[in-house]
């Protein structure tokens, strides 16, 4: 038993230890009994003590007894430790779960970012359209109250939409599940739409193969949108009209979101019948409740108003600058209308007007046409350059200048044409003629075809009569031959030179052949002369004619009356009376006596002793260095000098007309200031520098100790004025010196400078002169007529500029000559002369001597080469053969050649191919060919590098044979199928 | 309200919508087929004590079985198999269409439609195939769009199966 009891509990071994421990009945009877079990307790006990064995038979049966579990307590049971293992996983490698995740999170998160970047879009552009509007100051105060963003404000007033449809659709089979609508919204059959909206929705993910798991997100139609949101089972479309805010998703999906979770079986289950889902049709009743429809649009006050006053400075603007615009139009057309004014550009920029062109300089001053246009001159900015305009009555004006008409002749402008009329000498014609040609180069007619040649003969006996009305001239003989004038005549030596009238006609001296014999004349005046100059009267004596007599009346020496009576009587034998009998004779005592007191009456002279010894006179005294000459005054006193001995001490006379006179000579007073006597005081009156008045003022010191008195308070000082005008004389002896400009007229007044003449347009600036001269160019006041300056560097200026000399010509000026030296061609030497005639009138020397003809023999050898070459051709053809390549290459390089040469003397060579044929067919058809073979040579010689312009081609068909041409012959002369070259020079 | 959604399966010009033209309500026009392969329309079929609605969506018919869009299928509770009676052909097709469907979704109730039954002259399935497919316990109709013949009675037909 007790063995038993051990087997039955193990504890009971120890309980019971006194017994014996076996007994082999007992066990064998065991073995008999239990032994099956024991074996099977031992191999299970066995498995249960094996962790590794234990481990394999759970993990048999894990994943059945899982799937039977009670699911809640299972979730129960694992969720903590899930999480640990999900924690302990992250903190391990947050890589692995990310990665698990990240198909899942991708989608959602890249969903999520895009509506929010929908809803800042949207929220600008609702700030944006309402900052401007009443509202928008209301809704930015009602932001500032209720601390939101003003965007977030406009957005909850201006969004403007109403959710008109509610679709819920199974995801499985499309069918509708439920359907709600909006008062007096319509759609067609809503079941159609749901089932095509997930027709399309599969279209869409089947075309592009789009593997999300969500539907089309939105449609959008006009102003209606298709909004769906996919769920598990069933998706939730909303059809809204208007502008929805992007947050309408989230109600949307918290609205799918509900339905999922309060009938996720039945949505799952939908077989379509709806009956099954009751409560899902007030659920997106919400849906549908959604509207905002704050349609009352502010209206834009401020934006008007903003407009308006923009409108306003803007029309404002705008009629400003048109009516400136206007004006200055007003004037452009006033300055296009005056004659030797070309408007060439003009703009405005910035309300300022510019204009650019020609003028000549005898044209109307472009800036005194401003006054009366409005425009302000301030605000005109010119650049005028100076040409000659060939308008007629420029043109007028300058030859007028240049031609200086002889009062016989008039000029004036007739239908565009300068016509000359009128009387003139030969060789005015000829500089008209001159003239004339120069202007036939583009300028107006000048017609002198009305100026009639006075004819030498006529001048001739206009001279005659003229000689013959001369006193002391009598005209013996005189005639005309072969254009040779002869006279011949008498002449007294005192009557007019016949030579020098000859002079003052236009008579060619060259051609005036003269004989005169001197003769004495008896008419009264010459007989006056020659006693004039052989008596030599005093002065106290005068001549004079009276009734064809001479009569001589006042007082002379004895001596003089004596010499006067014997020419008397020698006149009495045919010549005038000499009536001598009005001269008073005077004693020599008598004249000296008059002479003292002449003497003593002058101031500065003291007579202190005189006497008369044996027929001498004596004389002492004092004179003043500024008195008169006390031996000037003898002369003309019949007072024999050499009788009179004087003796005169120097002194300085303390009257006042001397010390003025000194004080004159010692100061140098300026222009300004007047010295005079007042009472005996000397007086300076006027303006004068600082510095002549400090040594006046010494002066008046000296003159203090016995002297008059020198008072100079009134002498104003002037002296910056002064110094100004020092300045202003410098400037304007600086512009004197200038070549090309001539100073009329210049004056300084009241502080203004005020200066006027001519310049030349090719001249320094006056107004630049002025840098430098410490003159205010504020205060000048210039006024500059142009003119032409004939300073030869001027007229070599303008020589260069008219005649283009080649360079193989070099003008200079060599001692106030214009010479010009070098080879030029004919035309251009003929040119140049014609300049020299012209310039001639002006007295400017322009001297073409030293000009000679380029030397052309080299070309004219190398031309006549080149007009014997010809090209021939076959019979019907406007192709040369290939016999003719080498004549062609030397053709080419001759033209070249002769270009190039020809070019260097300055001129251009052209070269005229003329295509010919012979006389075998049609006459047409030779023209043709020959003007095809002359295309032909010119390109072959293009090819072969002479410039096209070079070439000029004409085809002269059978009209210029080479040889004369049989009209029989079958095929044609080959002689005249050729094309020859004939070379000009231009 | 009780919706399925059948499907309507066959090749290419057999008539499939004409068949449902003149007796179904459409809202969607014939160019959908061509546009998005689909088109949407409605039977209602109306029993003593319900109305069943059946959503049809009628494929594009294409001989290419090749292109044919599997996945307008997800979720059919019945199919529309038809045949054009004049050209043979189109039976193999409409029965290889049927298969692609099933082995997607498993097997779905059917009938098969014998169209342009109004065509005997041209008529190219003989009685005795028709018999045979009858055999399987499959529903069969000849119908003809043209005069309407047993097209009622196939939808109401199939209608009944679906709505068990």
């Amino acid at each position: 038993m007790v063995e038993i009891a051990r087997n039955v509990d193990p504890d009971n071994h120890a309980l019971y230890e006194g017994v014996p421990a076996a007994d082999h009945r007992l066990e064998r009877l065991r073995q008999l009994l239990v032994g099956g079990e024991i074996s099977e307790l031992s191999r299970v006990t066995h498995l249960l003590d094996e962790p590794e064995q234990l481990a394999t038979a759970v993990g048999n049966v894990l994943p059945e007894a899982t799937a039977r579990a009670s699911h809640t307590q299972l979730g129960e049971a694992l969720a903590p430790a899930v999480e640990r293992a999900a924690q302990r996983s992250i903190q391990k490698n947050p890589n692995t779960l990310t990665d698990i995740l990240y198909p899942v999170f991708l989608p959602a998160i890249r969903k999520s970012i895009g509506e929010k970047i929908d809803q800042t879009f949207q929220s600008l552009n609702e700030s944006l359209r309402h900052i401007f509007t009443w509202h928008g100051l209301k809704w930015r105060f009602e932001a500032w109250r209720t601390g939101t963003s003003f965007s977030a404000v406009v957005l909850k007033h201006s969004l403007i939409y109403r959710v008109e449809h509610v679709f819920l659709i199974s995801r499985a089979s499309g069918l509708l599940i439920a359907h709600v609508t909006s008062q007096d919204a319509t759609s067609e059959d809503p079941q159609l739409i749901s089932s095509m909206l997930s027709a399309i929705q599969d279209f869409v993910k089947d075309s592009f193969k789009e593997k999300e798991n969500s539907g089309l997100d939105t449609i959008r139609f006009g102003e209606l949108r298709l909004w769906s949101e996919v769920g598990q089972f069933a998706t939730l479309v909303a059809v809204i009209r208007g502008n929805p805010p992007e947050e309408l998703h989230e109600v949307i999906r918290d609205v799918l979101l509900r339905i999922h979770q309060e009938s996720s079986r039945a949505l799952e289950r939908f077989d379509g019948d709806s009956s099954q889902l009751p409560g899902v049709e007030t659920q997106l009743q919400t849906c549908v409740e959604l509207q905002h429809m704050d349609s009352k649009e502010g209206f834009p006050w401020l934006v008007v108003t903003a407009v308006l006053l923009a409108l306003i400075v803007a029309g404002g603007w705008y009629f400003l600058s048109w009516q400136s615009a206007h004006r200055w139009q007003a004037y452009l057309s006033r300055l296009a209308a005056q004659p030797g004014i070309v408007v060439s550009d003009q703009k405005i920029r910035g309300g300022d007007f510019y204009v650019a062109g020609l003028r000549d300089p005898l044209a109307a001053d472009p800036q005194s046409l401003l006054p009366g246009t409005d425009v302000d001159p301030a605000r005109v900015h010119s650049n005028w350059q100076f040409y000659q305009s060939f308008e007629p009555q420029f043109v007028l004006k300058r030859l007028s200048a240049s031609l200086a008409p002889p009062d016989s002749v008039r000029l004036s402008v007739v239908d565009g044409r300068i016509v000359a009329e009128g009387e003139a000498t030969t060789t005015w014609i000829n500089r008209a003629r001159a003239a004339a040609q120069q202007l036939s180069a583009g300028g107006p007619v000048f017609d002198i075809s009305r100026v009639r040649d006075v004819s030498a003969e006529d001048r001739w006996q206009a001279y005659v009569s003229r000689l013959q009305t001369q006193p002391g001239i009598i005209v013996a003989d005189q005639n005309v031959r072969d254009g040779q004038f002869y006279i011949t005549g008498l002449r007294d030596p005192l009557a007019a030179d016949p030579q020098s009238l000859l002079a003052e006609t236009q008579v060619d001296p060259a051609r005036v052949h003269a004989s005169w014999q001197f003769y004495q004349s008896l008419e009264p005046q010459f007989v006056l002369k020659r006693l004039t100059a052989s008596l030599t009267p005093p002065d106290s004596v005068r001549l004079s004619v009276v009734n064809d007599r001479i009569v001589a009346a006042g007082e002379a020496t004895t001596a003089w009356i004596n010499r006067a009576r014997a020419a008397a009587q020698q006149l009495s034998a045919g010549g005038p009376v000499f009536d001598i009998s009005g001269v008073r004779d005077v004693s020599p005592e008598e004249r000296w006596q008059a002479y003292v007191s002449r003497l003593e009456t002058q101031p500065g002279i003291i007579v202190a002793q005189q006497n008369v010894r044996d027929g001498q006179f004596y004389i002492t005294g004092l004179r003043d260095p500024l008195a008169v000459d006390p031996q000037s005054l003898l002369s003309g006193t019949q007072v024999d000098p050499a009788r009179v001995h004087a003796s005169w001490q120097f002194y300085q006379s303390l009257e006042p007309a001397f010390v003025l006179k000194r004080l004159t000579a010692s100061l140098y007073p300026m222009d300004k200031v007047r010295l005079s006597i007042v009472n005996g005081r000397i007086v300076a009156e006027g303006e004068a520098p600082d510095t002549w008045i400090d040594r006046a003022r010494a002066a008046a010191r000296q003159l203090s100790e016995g002297g008059p008195e020198f008072d100079i308070s009134k002498v104003r000082d002037v002296s910056p004025d002064a110094r100004a005008a020092e300045h202003w004389q410098y400037y304007v002896s600086r512009l004197e010196a200038q070549p090309g400009i001539i100073v009329a007229q210049q004056s300084a007044r009241g502080g203004q400078f005020y200066i006027s003449g001519l310049r030349d347009p090719l001249a320094a600036d006056p107004q630049a002169l002025l840098s430098g001269t410490q003159v205010d160019p504020a205060r000048v006041h210039s006024q500059w007529q142009f003119y032409q300056s004939l300073d030869p560097k001027f007229v070599v200026k303008r020589l260069t500029a008219s005649l283009s000399p080649p360079k193989s010509v070099r003008l200079s000026i060599v001692q106030g000559r214009i010479v010009i030296v070098g080879e030029a061609p004919a035309g251009w030497i003929s040119r140049a002369q014609a300049a020299a005639d012209q310039l001639s009138a002006d007295g400017v020397v322009l001297d073409v001597s030293q000009l000679s003809e380029l030397n052309l023999a080299e070309l004219n050898q190398l031309r006549e080469a080149i007009q014997t070459t010809d090209i021939y051709f076959s019979s019907g053809r406007v192709v040369p053969g290939p016999e003719q390549t080498p004549v062609l290459d030397r053709l080419a390089d001759q033209l070249k050649e002769f270009a190039e040469n020809a070019r260097k003397a300055g001129v251009t060579a052209r070269f005229m191919l003329t295509g010919h044929s012979d006389i075998t067919g049609r006459e047409t058809a030779n023209a043709s060919i020959s003007a095809a073979r002359a295309e032909t040579v010119r390109a072959l010689l293009n090819k072969r590098g002479v410039a096209p312009e070079l070439l000029q081609v004409r085809g002269a068909g059978t009209f210029e044979p080479a040889v004369p041409e049989n009209e029989n012959s079958p095929t044609g002369n080959s002689t005249n199928r050729r094309v020859s070259v004939t070379v000009n020079l231009e | 309200m009780l919706q399925k959604k059948i499907c309507m399966l066959g090749g290419f010009a057999v008539g499939k919508t004409s068949l449902v033209r003149r007796f179904v309500q459409s809202i969607f026009s014939e160019n959908y087929l061509t546009t998005v392969g689909v088109k949407i329309d409605k039977k209602s079929v109306v029993f003593p004590d319900k109305t069943v609605d059946l959503i049809l969506w009628d494929l594009a018919g294409e001989d290419d079985i090749g292109s044919f869009r599997v996945s307008y299928v997800r979720g059919a509770t019945g199919l529309v198999l038809v045949v054009d009676g004049t050209r043979p052909a189109t039976l193999a097709v409409a029965l290889t269409l049927r298969e692609r469907c099933e082995a997607e979704f498993g097997a779905m109730p059917f009938i098969l439609l014998f169209n342009k039954s109004d065509l005997t002259d041209r008529w190219a399935i003989s009685d005795g195939e028709i018999d045979e497919l009858k055999q399987r316990g499959w529903q069969i109709y000849l119908t003809s769009a043209l005069s309407g013949e047993h097209v009622d009675d196939a939808f109401r037909q199939l209608a009944s199966m679906v709505a068990k």
